[in-house]
């Protein structure tokens, strides 16, 4: 559906996106994180036709976004970082105008039009003006817009910036809902939001890809970083058991409710199976174990680790 | 076509929910009609010949003043806004956005510039107005009108502040219009070579205008203001390519 080739832009002498390099298939959802300045709005931009890239190619459904781009806008939806809109308008307006412009069939628009306002839940606001909404219901008119002439590729820049708690969570499901139909490209810095919407996630760092997998892969190939256990035992007895079985280890005991031995033990890199041979300890012993979990690295650590490493890099280079 | 009228008729409305249309379209009534009537500009003495040449000398002075301010929003609000990206991201050419605005703009003049009929309106009532001329002059209005609008909408595509995007709109128009006056260019006659004087005339809309304003509509004048119109509105668009390029 979306293929990137060596893609750059330069910014006068910055230079914003270095050639990366990616594809997209139908009905994916992939998020595109990265800290900010990191390439994310450039990429899209130049995915919409807005900018034309330095050098490179990119194409979507087939057709290049330089030399067809007016057959690629027909083809997406877009929305803008910081949702820009025409706030002297009112929302049914402005979906009707957004339908009329992308060529939406004056027979299919009233239908298209409620589709998109029932999709974004803002039937209680179509008669209002665009300035008097919440910027909650601003950005659901955002997106009424880019989907309102149900394009085969949405394009979201950063849908959920700016909004309160409640609203990102309607916000994220909406676009969980969007994914169903669409195929989706959406940028943000929010870890939580790939997490729970994205198929498949591309870490950005300073105009490159860093990482480019399925989110459980990426989280996987992290090492686990702990193992934890909560075991009832004789406390000495816990402490130095634990300390020969694991050698060199880091290994954090709390006492807890009921004299339960909170532990931590941190396994590092490797995965070597630690709660096997801990269980083994335990029984050996005749303690009792109530837990026996591992503290699995989140998105967040591996985005952390790889745009911390490309600025390392860049410092270093 | 079907995008042009698309942005037209959103250009348009955006006119009429807003207060500027009111308020422009008002002082500009005013400021005109004073003049002519107050200045003298319209003789309404007994026995004098109905005429409305000096409203329609006055009409490009006025214009100069209040064109660019109607087009100074055009490009650089959208800018300010960001809707500008939106609208470079539908599927419609910028050629036709172009022309979607410019139309609106040039249709929004058209009906304030209606409303001064009823001046030519009362003369004809208790005068013997000669309407042939009239109409000639409203046509060459309109003409110069569109060339006003066309460089208020570049420089506004120039610049994302209204302010600066007025400012130059109404110095290029004002060094333009001037370039062709006829007291300039006598007193310049002796000191400069006649094709530079030639060149400043012929670049000038003051002579086209005035040309039809005397009730004779000639192709040269026709074809003087579309080039105006077109090379505006070309660069225009090469501004807006550019914006893509550079980013």
């Amino acid at each position: 559906m979306i293929e990137v080739d060596r893609l750059t832009k330069n910014y006068g002498l910055a230079r914003a996106l270095k050639g990366i390099s990616f594809s997209v298939k139908r009905g994916e959802v992939v998020g595109f994180l990265g800290p900010n300045g990191a390439g994310k709005s450039t990429t899209m931009k130049v995915l919409t036709g807005y900018l034309l890239p330095t050098s490179g190619r990119a194409q979507i459904a087939g057709h290049d976004v330089v030399d067809e781009s007016l057959e690629v806008r027909r083809r997406i939806g877009y929305l803008p970082e910081s949702t820009p809109l025409y706030s002297e308008m009112r929302v049914d307006e402005y979906l009707r105008f957004c339908a009329e412009i992308r060529g939406v069939t004056a027979v299919r628009r009233v239908t298209a039009i409620d589709r998109a306002v029932q999709l974004c839940g803002l039937s209680r606001v179509t008669g209002k003006n665009i300035v008097e909404l919440s910027k909650g219901y601003k950005q659901r008119v955002g997106l009424a817009q880019a989907i309102v002439h149900e394009p085969e590729v949405l394009i979201l820049d950063e849908p959920t910036s700016g909004l309160d708690p409640n609203q990102i969570v309607e916000v994220r499901n909406l676009i969980e809902r969007l994914g169903k139909e669409h195929t989706v490209i959406l940028s943000t810095h929010y870890l939580q939001e790939v997490e729970k919407s994205c198929t498949r996630v591309i870490i950005v760092s300073q105009g490159d890809i860093v990482a480019d997998d399925t989110r459980d892969h990426l989280v996987a190939s992290l090492p686990a970083i702990a193992v934890r256990a909560r075991i009832i035992g004789p406390e000495d007895d816990v402490r130095s058991q634990l300390a020969e079985l694991f050698v060199n280890r880091k290994i954090a005991i709390v006492i807890g409710e009921n004299s339960v031995l909170n532990c931590t033990i941190e396994i590092g890199e490797g995965n070597a199976p630690a709660e096997a041979a801990l269980a083994h300890l335990v029984v050996k012993n005749n303690w009792s174990l109530l837990e026996l979990s591992r503290e699995r690295a989140t998105l967040e650590d591996v985005f952390r680790r790889l745009t911390m490493q490309a600025s390392v890099e860049a410092l270093h280079a | 076509m079907r995008e042009v009228a698309v942005i037209f008729r959103r250009e348009l409305k955006s006119y009429f929910v807003s207060p500027i249309a009111y308020v422009f379209g008002v002082l500009f009534l005013a400021v005109l009609l004073l003049l002519a009537l107050i200045l003298r500009f319209v003789p309404l003495d007994n026995g004098a010949q109905a005429s409305l040449q000096g409203f329609f000398w006055l009409m490009p002075v006025v214009f100069l003043f209040f064109l660019p301010g109607l087009t100074m929003r055009l490009w650089a609000e959208e800018r300010k806004t960001g809707t500008l990206e939106l609208l470079m991201t539908f599927p419609v050419k910028i050629g036709h956005l172009i022309l979607g605005k410019f139309c609106a703009s040039l249709i929004y003049l058209a009906v304030v510039l209606a409303l001064t009929l009823v001046l030519p309106a009362t003369l004809s009532v208790y005068g013997n107005l000669d309407w042939g001329p009239v109409l000639g002059a409203y046509l060459a209005t309109l003409l110069l009108a569109s060339a006003y609008i066309a460089t208020g909408m570049f420089w506004s595509s120039m610049t994302r502040d209204q302010i600066v995007a007025l400012l130059l709109g109404l110095v290029t128009l004002l060094l333009l219009y001037a370039l062709g006056f006829p007291m300039l260019l006598e007193w310049l006659a002796g000191s400069l070579p006649s094709w530079l004087l030639d060149l400043m005339n012929g670049i000038s809309p003051y002579k086209y205008y005035e040309s039809i304003t005397r009730g004779v509509v000639d192709t040269r004048d026709i074809v003087y203001f579309t080039c105006f119109c077109g090379f505006f509105l070309h660069c225009n668009a090469l501004v807006l390519q550019a914006r893509r390029a550079k980013g």
